[in-house]
């Protein structure tokens, strides 16, 4: 199961994919977790210290095909090593960073062979939890084809609930699973949710109240592996249930 | 003469000084048994031992030849199989060698590598990088206490190289004992790889300018490369 965490920045993905990594660590699940966001937020959310990123694999791939005399059966097999390296393995779970891409040009091949790379390793977990980058770019450029579900996440604000039905719209034509429902994220009466319910066309899968214990642990830097059950847990912890994702 | 006949020469030496103290274990494939064939992803918590870590001690090489004698099937050890690692993580090299006829150096070596990349044991991740001519395996628990060995790793490995087309024969030989011994290995693999990359880029390149080329050094010493040079160059003034 690859469940692909989406929605506008500042929504609280992060506080999802951080609470859902905790799950599965306190799950036993044999799981992936990847912080697409170039940002980083989900490291830091974790406390864990990526070894090194996708990017950087991706420049040491580069230098590779500069340096010449290597195929691109050695270069596949040079990045299953490299990603293996690169696996930060914390808490029961394996963690792995996009990194923020600063190198110029082109380099498909490497693009390619990173993507098919990706691919493959999650086909060794039960599970993978992908924190996406905020927008629809990600989605857009087919980097989750792969994607079994997209969770979108939205506040109660309508245009965070526009921009989760506009990523809605792309996933259709480029994710491969048609699994994809709303998380409504930080409300403070039901009746907010009961407006989004009424306003989206989206399936709501559930919704998480404001939480004084995540905002501490937002504030403070606290890892989320940490973080004791709390009404906002618990509902992202029913959510990525009803989403499959622990199955 | 042969490609790797000096790499060969200095493998063979190391074997007979590896011998010679007692401390080498000669070890039939055939006698390995069968072992579940499938990728695997071990992870830090599942891992029983680690072996070729690059902080420590990695290398890998695969040479192959038309002359020299191999004994078919053997398993070459020094140091520690895996069930008898008293420490969570083993310096490694790996040295395969295959014998046969390869006509066409550039499909053969090609063919030879995929098939050492294609074989994957259940309960062993092993990752490779080329350039680095590294190798970096765990074990996992589970594949330990049912019993793997490195003999069961060597067969995998003779049984792929001997379905290359050509090939007659094959031998492995792993080092476990130290990271010293794995160093005593470096210069053949270094020399093995600079081969490899000469001829990658003759073939690849298909640019025969001596004069600026890095690996003219090589080229001019080792007849093999001397001969694919100028079959490659001869082919290309046909075309031309």
């Amino acid at each position: 199961m690859i469940l692909a965490v989406c929605g506008k920045g500042g929504v609280g993905k992060t506080t999802v994919s951080a609470v859902g990594a905790r799950a599965l660590a306190s799950r036993g699940v044999r799981s992936l977790v990847v912080d697409a966001d170039p940002a980083g937020g989900l490291a830091m959310a974790l406390d864990i210290e990526p070894k090194k990123t996708l990017n950087d694999i991706r420049k040491e791939l580069i230098a590779e095909i500069k340096a010449g005399q290597r195929d691109e059966r050695d270069l596949a097999v040079s990045v299953d090593y490299l990603v293996a390296e690169a696996l930060t393995e914390k808490g029961g779970i394996a963690f792995l960073a996009i990194g923020r891409p600063e190198d110029v040009g082109c380099y498909c091949k490497v693009n390619v062979i990173l993507k098919d790379a990706i691919e493959g390793l999650g086909s060794m977990f039960d599970a993978v939890l992908i924190d996406a980058e905020a927008g629809i770019e990600q989605v857009n450029r087919k980097v989750m084809g792969s994607v079994d579900y997209v969770l979108l996440v939205s506040d109660t604000s309508a245009k965070a609930v526009r921009v989760a039905e506009t990523i809605k719209g792309v996933a259709d034509k480029m994710v491969a699973g048609e699994g994809a429902a709303l998380l409504v994220n930080r409300f403070r009466d039901e009746s907010e949710v009961e407006r989004v319910r009424s306003e989206t066309s989206l399936d709501v899968i559930g919704s998480i109240p404001e939480d004084d214990t995540v905002r501490t642990f937002d504030a403070g830097g606290t890892s989320f592996f940490d973080l004791p059950d709390c009404p906002a847990s618990e509902a992202i912890d029913k959510a990525l249930t009803q989403a499959g994702l622990f199955a | 003469m042969g490609l790797f006949d000096e790499q060969i020469k200095e493998v063979r030496a190391f074997i007979d000084e590896v011998r010679a103290s007692g401390a080498l274990r000669e070890l039939e494939a055939a006698g390995a048994g069968d072992w579940p064939q499938r990728s695997s992803l071990v992870l830090e918590e599942d891992t029983a031992l680690e072996l070729g870590n690059p902080k420590i001690a990695s290398l890998s090489v695969l040479l192959w030849t038309e002359e020299s004698d191999l004994a078919d099937g053997r398993v070459l050890l020094t140091g520690p199989d895996v069930a008898e690692s008293t420490a969570p993580s083993l310096p490694f090299a790996q040295v395969l060698l295959a014998k046969g006829r390869f006509p066409n150096e550039y499909d053969s070596y090609r063919d030879l590598r995929d098939a050492v990349y294609d074989t994957h044991m259940e309960g062993l991740s092993v990752r490779t990088m080329p350039s680095k001519q590294t190798l970096w395996c765990r074990v996992s628990r589970d594949a330990l206490s049912s019993g793997l060995s490195l003999v069961h790793l060597g067969a995998e490995y003779i049984d792929a190289l001997k379905q290359v087309p050509g090939v007659t024969a094959a031998e492995a030989l792993f080092v476990t004992s130290s990271a010293a011994d794995v160093a005593k290995l470096s210069r053949a693999a270094s020399g093995a790889q600079r081969l490899v990359d000469a001829m990658m880029k003759m073939y690849q390149e298909q640019n025969f300018d001596c004069e600026t080329c890095e690996y003219q050094d090589v080229c001019d010493t080792v007849m093999d490369l001397k001969k694919i040079r100028k079959k490659l160059a001869d082919g290309k003034a046909v075309q031309g």
